[in-house]
């Protein structure tokens, strides 16, 4: 599979977990990054085609990560990974261009049904 | 003591064992906090804030902080070191969210987690809540989840 997969996440745990969940779905090409700075860095300078990024994060959030990603003009699709599910938090977060969310804690299975949503797995 | 801020911390702990680590927990008696030491050597702090503030502290002993560490990373830690922190850290993270999404009146944001380590450390909850205990046996060990909440006065 050719997708290229940027892992976000202040926890260099959760970043293992969720690689290893996407390793066992079919995307072995992965790059992480701990704050939405080092991934907005990494976005700009590699071909990135899916972000899955937390949300509460220090320095830059998951959200305007996503938010900055879309001002750059992108469309990638960007999935949130985060405790964070009331109502207005979920707009906020669909307003700033994400795609799709996934509640922690989360399964393989949940993270492959997500993906497949979108033609991605 | 608020007894309906127990279910959703009982119902999150458990959900998190389950999910991420692949233990089910058999839950213990209810008890009010006494005194200021957790009952085991790490302890993963949340704090809570919104139309309610308080703490959660995830309490787990150094062996069985590292064999969910062992679980999560795929690889067992040599010993009670930065990447077992973090692994607390982010079971805290999770039970705090858990719980949240079912307190949803209480319009709660939770706090980046934080991670104490050593023996007989004091942990001070708000002085105006009442910190309750839940003790949950599993099969990488016992864990303890000591929750302390207060409404806001005028919210």
């Amino acid at each position: 599979m050719g997708n290229k997969v940027l892992v976000v996440d202040d926890s260099g745990t959760m970043r293992k977990i969720v690689i290893r969940a996407l390793n066992a779905v079919g995307f072995s090409d992965t790059v992480e990054a701990g704050d939405g700075v080092d991934a907005l860095e990494m976005f700009k300078n590699s071909s990135i085609d899916i972000v899955l990024t937390d949300w509460n994060m220090p320095n830059k959030s998951g959200v305007d990560l996503a938010r900055e990603i879309r001002a750059l003009g992108s469309t990638v699709p960007i999935f949130m990974i985060t405790t964070e599910s009331e109502k207005g938090r979920v707009m906020e977060a669909i307003q700033a261009g994400v795609t799709d969310y996934l509640m922690k804690p989360f399964t393989q299975e949940v993270l492959q049904q997500k993906l497949e949503k979108y033609s991605l797995a | 003591m608020q007894v309906e801020f127990v279910n959703p911390f009982v119902l999150g702990t458990c959900s998190v064992f389950s999910t991420m680590l692949g233990c089910e927990l058999a839950r213990g008696q209810l008890s009010l906090k006494q005194g200021l030491v957790p009952e085991f050597e790490v302890s993963g702090l949340i704090g809570l804030s919104g139309r309610c503030q308080g703490m959660i502290v995830v309490s787990l002993g150094r062996e069985t902080a590292i064999k969910a560490a062992e679980i999560m990373l795929g690889d067992r830690p040599a010993e009670l070191n930065a990447d077992v922190c973090d692994a607390v850290g982010e079971i805290a993270n999770m039970i705090a969210g858990a719980a949240k999404a079912q307190l949803e009146e209480y319009q709660l944001s939770i706090s980046l987690p934080t991670v104490i380590c050593g023996r007989n450390h004091s942990v001070n909850f708000p002085s105006s809540s009442t910190p309750f205990v839940l003790p949950f046996e599993s099969a990488i060990g016992p864990v303890c989840i000591e929750v302390g909440m207060e409404p806001k006065a005028g919210a």
